[in-house]
């Protein structure tokens, strides 16, 4: 009787307690399935309503098709591509501008109370609303583009990298001093590696709001990228393809996120 | 008469300028070479400000420190400090933390051993690889202690650096720095409230009293290393310590008094 408990409560653990990476392998393909769900269920009725029956291709089953089509073609890659080096270049100059502007409002106190307000006004700005000034400052665009990556890019960098120089202990600095630190080792040693988990974080909200913006900037002027794919497959009533757009979109944005948290971890002096 | 190593002349100083009393009041003092001198007073003495000026961290309002040959106008691995908290840098290993002076100095390629030679000799040859963060608190210490003496200061100051740590870790700690004083030659300035600590750990102690900070008296501790705790004579160089600082209490609320007459 005891054995045959103590062999079931064993079975039902064994189907409870999976190693925890597991789990959360299995947890996170749960979570995949319910929006394929939604999705299936989505183009289902989509397809059934005679007001939207001309859009069925939104449905799963021609958008993942149309992807794998997709893949083998030189056009999404292109695409991709066109995107990808828009928010690298945006994202370059967000952090070469927001990373020392972040380090002065973070270290001078002045600095950070004369900034404040207008960091704070500029920031709630949407980066699309500076769409009419960029395409007259800039002759290209896909320098325009750029420059609203950069409006989207460069805040949370700066406020990221001003919160970690905020949180560096000052005996980090008396320390160095003491220890015959010059100015070029104090950043390089010191200051940089205090705050590179914050910046990082800074960089992943950036990437993430660049990301967003990026698709809607490039249903302007250029005929490359997502945005313009997107907007070109409208156009021919290439709704699978648009789908498919949308699916890379999701996929991209995705990656570049788990490649920032990696970046957060690989920085992060935390031990749990 | 052993040589001094370190000289504070005429050095008075104000936080600022409204205050009518200054945080230190016209200090002269010379600490002899290679021994440990004990700075002692209740807190807000100017005992810690004193020892920043030594390590030339603060500028002194008038007055000069001198250490050997140089007159101290900034910080410099040659005299260096230890403080309360070990402050050690939480991106590095314990030996990347104990080399940081000789990669500033940029003489870590040739002076390895010796970082390697000082872990060993405070009890982390085991933990060289880890996180500073996965040490305790006495070990955290060490790792400071490893990091002060790589660069090979002539003088090492000391503000307090075992009032955090557990009873026992202290004692060790405290006979263990005091044993490096004297066998490598190091000068050494411990700033301290703990009267036990500074019989235990020092050659001579320096009694300050505080609003204004001054110098108001010395005792020579002639006592062996290793020091026995329980031994008589250390109990009454204890007391006598004790009630030193109980007659200067004294005197200091008489001439309030006066004052306020």
């Amino acid at each position: 009787m005891s054995v045959a408990l103590d062999s079931l409560s064993q079975l039902s653990a064994g189907f409870k307690k999976l190693p925890a990476w597991l789990q959360g392998v299995v947890n996170a393909f749960i979570g995949m399935g319910i929006l394929l769900f939604l999705w299936w269920i989505g183009g289902i009725l989509i397809e059934s309503n005679p007001d939207t029956e001309a859009f069925a291709a939104f449905a799963p089953g021609p958008a993942l098709s149309a992807l794998w089509g997709l893949i083998g073609s030189s056009y999404l890659w292109d695409t991709i591509y066109s995107s990808l080096y828009r928010i690298l270049i945006g994202l370059f100059w967000g952090i070469v501008i927001g990373v020392p502007v972040g380090i002065l409002v973070g270290y001078f106190l002045p600095v950070r109370q004369v900034a404040n307000m207008p960091f704070q006004f500029l920031r709630m700005i949407s980066p699309l609303a500076w769409m009419p000034i960029a395409v007259l400052a800039f002759e290209t665009w896909d320098a325009a583009i750029i420059f609203l990556l950069v409006m989207a890019t460069v805040w949370p960098i700066v406020f990221g990298t001003a919160h970690g120089v905020q949180r560096i202990d000052p005996n980090w600095f008396r320390v160095a001093r003491n220890l015959g630190a010059d100015g070029y080792q104090m950043l390089r040693r010191v200051i940089l590696p205090a705050i590179a988990q914050d910046v990082f974080a800074g960089i992943r909200l950036a990437v993430g709001v660049a990301w967003v913006v990026l698709v809607p900037a490039e249903y302007l002027g250029v005929t490359s990228g997502l945005g313009y794919a997107i907007n070109d497959a409208r156009d021919t009533l290439d709704y699978d393809t648009l789908a498919a757009m949308v699916v890379v979109i999701g996929a991209i944005g995705f990656l570049l996120d788990f490649i920032a948290v990696k970046l957060i971890k690989r920085y992060s002096w935390h031990v749990e | 008469m052993t040589s001094s190593s370190i000289w504070i002349s005429d050095l008075t100083h104000y936080y600022n300028k409204k205050q009518s009393k200054p945080t230190l009041d016209n200090i002269n003092l010379k600490i002899p070479k290679g021994q440990l001198t004990a700075l002692i007073g209740r807190s807000g003495c100017g005992k810690s400000t004193l020892l920043q000026m030594i390590a030339g961290l603060l500028m002194p309002s008038e007055g000069a420190v001198r250490i050997n040959t140089h007159t101290v106008i900034k910080p410099s691995a040659k005299w260096n400090m230890m403080f309360q908290k070990p402050s050690l840098y939480p991106w590095m290993t314990v030996r990347e933390n104990a080399a940081l002076g000789l990669v500033f100095a940029g003489t870590y390629k040739e002076k390895q051993d010796r970082v390697e030679e000082l872990l060993d000799m405070v009890g982390l040859a085991e933990h060289k690889d880890k996180n500073v963060q996965q040490l305790s608190g006495g070990q955290q210490q060490r790792v400071a202690l490893a990091r002060s003496l790589a660069t090979e200061p002539e003088v090492l100051l000391l503000d307090e650096p075992f009032s955090a740590l557990d009873a026992f870790t202290r004692v060790a700690l405290q006979t263990e720095v005091s044993q490096i004083c004297h066998d490598q030659g190091i000068t050494m300035v411990l700033v301290t409230h703990d009267i036990e600590e500074s019989i235990a750990m020092a050659d001579n102690v320096v009694i300050m009293s505080h609003n204004p900070g001054q110098i108001v008296g010395d005792m020579d501790v002639p006592l062996d290393y290793p020091r026995d705790r329980n031994a008589p004579e250390f109990t009454q160089l204890k007391d006598q310590l004790f009630s030193e600082f109980e007659k200067i209490d004294q005197a200091k609320q008489k001439e309030l008094e006066q004052q306020a007459s």
